[in-house]
């Protein structure tokens, strides 16, 4: 029997990058993800409730091999934290291993297996299910010709979500363009209102964009989950997040997690500030807004 | 009944620093056993289920001076908290080296005594710590249970016994750290482990559940007993298959146990071995990891210190 060529066939030199990359969008312990294959690389998508939704994208650039021969673009469900717990195993303190990743398997399974040595290998298999498909469409639209727009360090921004806790259950976000500022606001035991003025806090504010005042309300808990399991390493690199509100109110956050080890293993090539694109794993959630009692927002 | 030794540096390094942190991990109660010639500390013996873990040091590795007198052949058997035992030598330890020093070095006594507790009128046995300094005298009773009757130190010793059974083939794991770290993070995926080891040196351990498998493979090991080559035609197989080959040939076996408990053996590698081997033992009764002292400076076993552990089977697995 002659082997077919598996839809794809990957390899990756840094597996703790990547268990950085899914971790951020694992914001509870039992959660079902989606797995996207396609010739450009992997999408993983994660879901809630219809309201919040988190993608990592994995492109094609960051694997040292990446063989793909599917027609059309395969998806699976995959259980996220098992996914995660079965990477983790290969990753080892203070080194970076290697991991060959491919899909489908004899039975419909992911194939995980360790490459750094012959004489002690790993091997793991994951099973898949049929994905289940979205019950809605996350479709991220600016809200006008402008985008509403701000970035600020990633750091700041789990911080400031974090202090957000006490208040209530729902939190309202304003941009304002006079004065340039962001505001986060919580209401409901007390109050707890964060100003981040885009002039006075540019070490915090690295970029702002809005033309007109936008107020909406998110659910606490989906704010949190889009920060709350940030990897160390973007907060140890003082990275920055993008925030984007789009048409309707849908919130968009966006973070870029590093995959390969650049200081660890090229100290020369990290001194002169040089990044190659390809060595990131781009992180996008999206959040609908609470439906608000008063529809002041102009669009 | 009485038991009377010093503890020599040497042997206060070894049981401060390296048996005792790692027997503690292994079981907060163990018994203490003493011989003419031997000190044991074992865990898990005589009640049930877990780890057994079985440290067993010749009298002159520990002690000098070392009398010991019963009437059951002078031996004597309790059972002692290893965490009261660690913190007693550890302080008792602290004062020796802080006064001790040329010939009238302090030396530390350990003894059996008995004593009244405050507020009672029965006296009870401790193992008495005591300790010299200049000026000073440290004494630190740690309590014990009563010395085990003629009874039950024969069950204790017939439980020894049944101990040293050697699996016909062991494999050395180069790296136990690296097995560690595997095996801590392997905890989270599930509960039991499939373990098989066979006569060519390989080592394959898998945890499979409905959801996933996932599994490590050590080959070309160092293999002592029984070993067999290996046939080229396994070598381009999966990990799990070559296993279950070797299995089917009889140059295999393998017996599933609890993560838990393979995870706490590995707790031993903190009395720094500087090997170790895993086995399985006769007809799959359990896995046994046996760990070897090299003389300091030498690659020559210590014949006076072993320790080694049975982990037991859950399942009789395919053997």
């Amino acid at each position: 029997m002659e082997e077919e060529a598996p839809d794809l066939l990957c390899q990756l030199e840094n597996v703790q990058g990547l268990v950085d990359a899914l971790s951020a969008v694992r914001w509870k312990r039992h959660q079902d993800a989606v797995v996207e294959l396609s010739e450009h690389g992997i999408v993983l998508i994660v879901e809630e409730s219809g309201c919040l939704q988190a993608k990592v994208y994995l492109k094609r650039e960051l694997f040292v091999r990446y063989e793909y021969n599917a027609q059309g673009r395969p998806r699976f469900g995959v259980s996220l934290g098992l996914f995660i717990d079965c990477l983790n195993t290969y990753s080892v303190p203070g080194q970076s291993s290697s991991i060959q990743i491919q899909y489908p398997g004899p039975d419909m399974q992911v194939l995980l297996k360790s490459l750094d040595s012959q004489d002690a290998s790993i091997c793991a298999q994951l099973r898949t299910r049929i994905p289940e498909t979205f019950a809605w469409d996350y479709n991220f639209e600016p809200a006008g010709t402008n985008p509403l727009t701000f970035t600020v360090k990633s750091a700041a921004l789990r911080e400031a979500i974090e202090d957000l806790e006490w208040p209530g259950s729902s939190i309202q976000i304003i941009l304002q363009p006079d004065p340039p500022s962001v505001i986060l606001r919580g209401e409901g035991h007390g109050d707890l209102q964060i100003d981040l003025l885009y002039h006075a806090h540019t070490d915090l504010l690295a970029a702002f964009q809005c033309d007109h005042r936008v107020s909406f309300k998110y659910k606490y808990k989906f704010l949190r989950a889009t920060t709350s399991n940030i990897p160390g390493s973007v907060i140890k690199e003082n990275r920055g997040s993008k925030v984007t509100i789009g048409r309707g109110g849908m919130l968009k956050v966006q973070h870029l997690i590093p995959i390969s080890k650049m200081s660890v293993s090229h100290p020369y090539v990290d001194s002169v500030g040089y990044q190659q694109p390809g060595r990131i794993a781009y992180i996008e959630f999206f959040v609908k807004p609470e439906l608000s009692e008063d529809s002041t927002n102009d669009y | 009944m009485k038991f009377k030794a010093f503890l020599t540096e040497n042997g206060m390094h070894l049981l401060e620093k390296r048996f005792l942190p790692a027997l503690d991990k292994m079981g907060k109660i163990c018994h203490l056993y003493l011989t003419k010639d031997h000190a044991m500390f074992l865990h898990n013996l005589l009640n049930g289920d877990g780890v057994q873990s079985i440290a067993q040091f010749r009298k002159e590795a520990l002690f000098d001076d070392y009398r010991i007198s019963s009437q059951n052949d002078d031996r004597i058997a309790f059972v002692i908290d290893v965490s009261l035992l660690q913190r007693a030598v550890r302080s008792s330890v602290s004062i020796c080296s802080e006064f001790g020093d040329g010939p009238t070095a302090n030396r530390l006594l350990i003894k059996l005594v008995k004593k009244l507790p405050a507020n009672s009128t029965q006296p009870i046995p401790f193992l008495s710590f005591e300790t010299k300094g200049y000026k000073s005298a440290v004494i630190q009773d740690v309590p014990i249970s009563k010395p085990l009757s003629r009874a039950q130190v024969l069950e204790l010793q017939n439980a020894l016994d049944m101990t040293q059974d050697l699996p016909q083939t062991l494999v050395q794991v180069p790296d136990l750290n690296q097995l560690q770290n595997f095996v801590d993070r392997m905890r989270h995926v599930g509960d039991a482990l499939n373990v098989t080891i066979s006569k060519y040196g390989d080592l394959h351990i898998q945890i499979s559940t409905t959801l996933v498998t996932l599994g490590a493979e050590f080959r070309k090991l160092l293999v002592i007993g029984e070993q067999a080559n290996a046939t080229a035609e396994d070598q381009n197989l999966t990990a799990q298959t070559r296993s279950s080959r070797a299995v089917l040939r009889g140059d295999g076996q393998s017996v599933q146990v609890s993560v838990k408990h393979f995870a706490k053996s590995l707790h031993c590698h903190l009395t720094k071995p500087d090997c170790a081997f895993y086995g399985i033992a006769p007809q799959g009764a359990c896995l046994t990891v046996i760990f070897q002292f090299f003389i300091p400076g030498s690659r020559q076993t210590d014949k006076s210190i072993s320790l080694h552990c049975r982990i037991p089977v859950l399942d009789t697995g395919s053997s």
